[in-house]
């Protein structure tokens, strides 16, 4: 029984791992799903960032599904080019229909590496706190 | 020690990543990847040719054979080309004067072209002004020169993508079949990799259909008898342009033209289209010489890469090591 608990963990690990290998992107590196949450560390929010570059823009949608934001606009700055500072803004609905205000403020740093990470503050609908989200 | 030393160690070290077992090898067959030396010039090449220059050898329908001729051995030595913005070329195929400039300045200036080029690579965009690129790909590559190629995918064992194929210093033989209309090209080095080119007169696959990939799909034809022109596109984004670390997207596409003026020598040029990462094409060239009776050793790029195991990300932890989790902190070290 052992045995087969050790291999189980083994292959949940080597399931864990693969990922980072398999997803390597070196393109824009903005670009990507990531995933996240924002928020006090007690009641987290969850975030999904799926995020494309289209040659001129940043484009996508936060949290895809029936309470989407889309993405209206992001800007870099480059002047460290190890930690890029970026501002996102995005609009979409919350559950009840209102609508829902999103702007991010942040740091993009690990670039090169495969677990890329974005965090900042993160303010939704008057809401701010803290977000941390890595590229999946 | 002087920083051009240690950019040729680190050049070393970027090689034995994804050579250690090649080397050896590579040593016993009269330095064939013995290419860390010379990779700091920009990529002179190994394997130098010999012997009087004779004519290109064909095939029966008069096109330019780009391999052996029946009875003989015989390899191409894929040159080492570090900084490949150090072999953009104008319309008239000569390396840019503002290139020329720079490197006889280095020269001058007692620098050689080291580094990949006097006035190019670890001074990061700015140092190639001629190159186009967009915000996001000069600062890309500003993040690679400043870390010194920590991050390039081929220090991982991951093929090259495009015009890097022909950049990566190992051996390469290309073997043509026009009865089945393809053309393969098989490489020692870039993980032992193949490529195929298909010369039906086929169309590119189109949308999804077109499966992005580290080689991207190739389709060739004659342009003339003397030059084989191979468009290729639905590259990935898993690799860079060259070890200083060009980035491109997966919009990338490359117009190759192949000559072999003479039989010891094959001329490489690759047009770069990429709108997602430059704001116009360039044209790159170089030669690669033929290695007279040359054959294609075997080598595992994967075999002990030790660099993986001590890479550490810019944030203290092991490259392939886990993951921040959600409502983790960022880890000490972090901007």
């Amino acid at each position: 029984m052992k045995r087969a608990a050790f291999l189980r963990a083994v292959i949940v690990a080597a399931a864990l791992a693969l990922p980072a290998v398999a997803f390597a992107q070196f393109g824009h590196p903005m670009k990507g799903q990531w995933s996240g949450q924002w928020g006090p560390a007690n009641s987290p929010n969850r975030l999904l960032l799926d995020l494309h570059w289209d040659g001129k823009d940043i484009t996508g949608t936060i949290n895809p599904g029936p309470e989407a934001a889309t993405i209206k606009s992001v800007t870099f700055d480059y002047t460290d080019p190890s930690a890029w500072v970026v501002k996102m803004t995005a609009e979409g609905k919350d559950s009840s229909g209102k609508p829902v205000q999103i702007s991010v403020d942040g740091k993009l740093e690990n670039i090169g590496a495969y677990t890329k990470l974005f965090h900042g503050t993160w303010t939704q609908s008057g809401k701010k706190g803290d977000f941390t989200v890595t590229r999946n | 020690m002087t920083k051009s030393l240690r950019s040729a160690l680190l050049g070393a070290v970027a090689v034995a990543v994804f050579s250690s077992s090649a080397w050896v090898l590579g040593a016993q067959q009269g330095g064939a990847a013995g290419a860390a030396g010379e990779a700091q010039g920009g990529g002179r090449g190994r394997g130098r040719q010999s012997g009087p220059v004779t004519p290109a050898p064909r095939l029966p329908d008069g096109t330019v054979n780009f391999g052996r001729v029946p009875g003989e051995k015989g390899v191409w030595a894929v040159p080492y080309i570090t900084n490949m913005a150090m072999r953009v070329v104008g319309k008239d195929g000569q390396v840019l004067p503002e290139i020329q400039q720079a490197q006889a300045a280095a020269r001058a200036g007692g620098g050689g072209a080291r580094g990949g080029g006097g006035g190019g690579g670890r001074g990061g965009s700015k140092s190639e002004p001629w190159m186009p690129w967009m915000p996001w790909s000069a600062a890309v590559y500003d993040y690679n020169s400043k870390n010194e190629s920590k991050y390039d995918p081929e220090g991982y064992c991951l093929p090259p993508g495009g015009p890097r194929m022909m950049a990566t210093p190992y051996q390469m033989e290309i073997i043509q079949q026009p009865e089945h209309k393809r053309i393969f090209m098989i490489f020692e080095g870039a993980t032992h990799i193949w490529r195929e080119i298909y010369m039906d007169g086929r169309k590119f696959p189109e949308g999804e259909e077109l499966n992005p990939t580290y080689l991207g799909y190739s389709v060739g034809r004659w342009e003339n008898p003397d030059t084989l022109v191979v468009e290729n596109k639905g590259f990935n984004e898993n690799s860079w342009l060259d070890y200083f670390g060009h980035p491109h997207t997966d919009k990338m596409e490359v117009v190759e033209r192949w000559t072999r003026p003479n039989k010891q020598t094959l001329h490489y040029e690759a047009t770069v289209t990429d709108t997602g990462a430059y704001t116009r094409p360039f044209t790159m060239a170089w030669d690669i010489p033929w290695r007279e009776g040359g054959e294609l050793p075997e080598y595992i790029c994967q075999e002990n890469n030790r660099y993986l195991n001590r890479l550490e990300d810019d944030l203290g932890q092991p490259i392939f090591g886990p993951r921040p989790q959600p409502g983790q902190k960022p880890p000490t070290g972090t901007r």
